[in-house]
């Protein structure tokens, strides 16, 4: 069977979008988005379904498409994910939807990425008026964190018609879609309209609060019937290496909210600072390091690599940021692990000296595991380097909170109803998984509403 | 959301009180706390000390440095955000003799709230105000003199108070026989350190402000990490005030002068547009 290929999304030309920090992909045009659909057959058991964390019925979004029903396929998305505009630009779709779909055992698989991305912009920019909330119920949910596991789990509570509070310690909602990816991947307009949407349906959200500073956790439990934990795992990690203390080292978080959250990327109109040499390394292959990297070029940087210490083919970020990175020029030095970091005698990053890595046995992560070869070191000239190699929760938070049973490496610990060892605490997302995805996030947001929608409802 | 300078005055030629109103901050401050400001909505995230918190307000004391600073002074009657409190509070408690030093304009604020707290504990506090010159002095009433036990205002010429840095005037005093049970101070970061080692030789505890950029401030971006007996602690959430015996000082001496070239940029462009 001859499968059409996929209508190509229209992209910002490299040479154009390194000098800024819009939107990389333009988007389907409806016309565009319609052929894409066209190509869908429209499988009488859609696996795609089944690969979706949340579910979205993407066999009739798309179907809806094709039929130029584009307020109905997103009033149809928007019922399982009330952030489509964001999800369709950053989940591993390849490993999800897309993965499953049968296409792509023949040829290449829709892009149910773009097609998502496209029924959300079109409502967005035709002003689609949103559902309303007709249920109203006396009781009251502190959701902390407005990431993605808190927006997903505010969204659905309050559709159950719960009164539901969201707290975050920053001074603007959105967690990692808005301090941590950057605009050229997801604009911030896009965030804030679908974070918009909760308000307009009656979520309260509270901003600049840490809880355990200005409310204890034990007052919150006297406010409130239940408590979402959606704190993310928001605290970088250093590889604890000679030379870390230098001027010039960054975490990719600070560097990544420094350019995103606090848009140093438009200093001095901004006024928080960012510090870019000419050559710039990034420790990590995975979405953050790219978004570093690409973050870093777009800053004025001459050469920037990453060093990771497998191969690319093992990265755990999506294709798309790697293909794009590779378009752009970011150089992909494998197979190598940093030593130490050379200082240039005035407290400032002169280089990083790494080994040479080769494959070994595959490791708990399916993935061979790196081995340094033994006498290899070299030294690379760099004068900025960016760790990106994963975030774990982060503690402030843990520390306040007495009685909550995490793992050794801070994880809070929920039973199969994602309820936490505290009675009507229940968690969901980074923080009782580690790192993982926005979507998984989301997914886990939204069944921790249900879950606590049973919970309510069980202690009437 | 905005919060409302309540009132601002000149300290001396280089620093200015400020007062705002920020409810949320000033209930549950407590001595150690600090608050991150961002005066305009493309501000920094700035961590500030305070001197005190009371009727819905905090007061604190800012040098004229770079833009922040400078165009707060000159052109702002209000902050976009005050977010807080931050950071650790000291441990408040009965001590015995307690010493509160200061010889900068933070350093001055933190030590009016520490005395404050550890003379309500029932402590002997001692205060050391340390100024540079008799004009370098801040004005009387906001001098800790009303919060301890015992004030000591010196300068470093001698042009007013007793003559002498603190660190100086507080060994002649360990010399001198004084039993002290444990020293806070903040201020200068490299005379911190300095304190350091001369109280380490007396055994005497000292706890200090280690001052660092901070972001967030919230534990996620690792810009504020020091360096405490080898192991790697967040200013924001572990401190701001730590063990200056255990300090990496080489480190934390270090990393403040990370900006100071953009920061140049900064001021530059916001005095030509009047602003500053």
């Amino acid at each position: 069977m001859a499968v059409k290929p996929r209508v190509p999304v229209r992209e910002q030309p490299v040479e154009q979008r390194i000098h800024n920090f819009d939107s990389v992909p333009y988007g389907y045009s409806e016309e565009e988005a319609i052929a894409e659909a066209q190509r869908c057959i429209q499988c009488p058991d859609p696996t795609c379904e089944a690969g979706c964390p949340v579910n979205i019925k993407i066999k009739d979004m798309i179907r809806l498409i094709r039929e130029r029903k584009f307020e109905e396929s997103y009033r149809l998305v928007k019922k399982d994910n009330a952030f489509p505009a964001c999800t369709g630009r950053v989940c591993p779709q390849e490993d999800q939807c897309e993965g499953v779909c049968i296409l792509a055992k023949v040829g290449q698989p829709i892009n149910i990425g773009k097609l998502e991305a496209f029924v959300a912009d079109w409502a967005r920019e035709h002003n689609v008026e949103e559902d309303k909330v007709s249920s109203s119920k006396p009781q009251k949910v502190a959701v902390i964190g407005s990431g993605p596991a808190g927006l997903a789990c505010a969204a659905e509570l309050r559709k159950f018609g719960y009164q539901v509070t969201m707290f975050e310690t920053l001074h603007k909602p959105g967690g990692v879609l808005v301090y941590g990816i950057p605009n050229f991947r997801l604009p911030k307009e896009i965030v804030q309209h679908e974070i918009d949407y909760l308000e307009e349906i009656g979520v309260e959200i509270k901003l600049n609060i840490t809880i355990g500073q200005n409310i204890s956790f034990d007052e919150l439990r006297e406010q409130y019937d239940a408590i979402f934990l959606g704190t993310g795992a928001g605290a970088p990690q250093f590889m604890g290496i000679e030379g870390e203390k230098l001027n010039g080292v960054y975490s990719a978080n600070e560097f990544l909210i420094r350019a995103n959250l606090m848009k140093s990327y438009l200093f001095p109109e901004w006024d928080t600072p960012i510090v870019v040499g000419k050559k710039v390394g990034v420790i990590g292959a995975g979405n953050v390091a790219m978004d570093a990297a690409r973050t870093a070029l777009r800053l004025g940087a001459e050469e920037v690599s990453i060093i990771y210490r497998r191969t690319m083919e093992y990265s755990p970020a999506r294709d798309e940021e790697i293909e794009h990175a590779r378009e752009e020029g970011i150089i992909f030095r494998e197979l190598i692990n940093p030593v130490r970091i050379v200082d240039d005698g005035k407290g400032w990053v002169k280089g990083i000296e790494v080994v040479k890595m080769e494959l070994g046995e595959k490791d708990s992560s399916g993935r061979p595991r790196p081995v340094p070869i033994k006498g290899s070191e070299y030294i690379i000239e760099l004068d900025t380097v960016i760790e990106a190699l994963g975030t774990v929760p982060n503690r402030l938070f843990l520390s306040r909170t007495p009685g909550l049973k995490t793992d050794k490496k801070g994880v809070i610990i929920v039973d199969d109803k994602l309820m936490t060892s505290i009675e009507g605490v229940f968690g969901g997302g980074d923080a009782i998984s580690g790192a993982a995805t926005v979507i998984k996030a989301l997914g886990e947001g939204k069944r921790a509403a249900e879950f606590i929608r049973d919970y309510l409802e069980s202690k009437k | 959301m905005a919060h409302k300078i309540t009132r601002k005055m000149d300290l001396n030629k280089d620093d200015f009180y400020v007062e705002v109103e920020a409810p949320l901050v000033a209930e549950r401050f407590k001595a150690g706390n600090f608050v991150i400001l961002m005066t305009v909505p493309q501000g920094e995230r700035i961590p500030m000390s305070i001197m005190k918190a009371e009727d819905g307000k905090i007061a604190m004391f800012i040098k004229k440095l770079g833009k922040t600073s400078r165009e707060l002074y000159k052109s702002l009657d209000q902050f976009e955000h005050v977010i807080g409190p931050m950071g650790k509070p000291i441990e408040i408690k009965k001590y015995g003799t307690v010493v509160v030093a200061s010889d900068l304009v933070c350093g001055h604020a933190e030590n009016y709230a520490i005395c404050k707290a550890l003379k309500e504990a029932g402590n002997r506090v001692i205060s050391f105000q340390t100024f540079p010159t008799k004009d370098d002095v801040y004005p009387e009433e906001v001098w800790t003199k009303e919060v301890c036990d015992e004030f000591h205002l010196t300068t470093e010429d001698g042009s007013m108070g007793e003559e002498g840095h603190y660190i100086d005037l507080l060994e002649e005093m360990l010399e001198n026989g004084e039993k002290v049970d444990i020293v806070f101070a903040g201020g200068s970061l490299p005379n911190l350190k300095e304190l350091g080692e001369m109280t380490k030789e007396y055994g005497i505890p000292t706890i200090v402000t280690v001052r660092q950029i901070m972001v967030d401030a919230s534990g996620m971006c690792g810009a504020c990490r020091v360096f405490i007996d080898g192991e790697m602690q967040l200013a924001c959430i572990d401190g701001p005030m730590f063990d200056a015996h255990k300090v990496d000082w080489d480190a934390a001496l270090r990393r403040p002068s990370m900006y100071q070239s953009k920061e140049a940029i900064a001021l530059q462009k916001c005095i030509e547009a009047g602003r500053c």
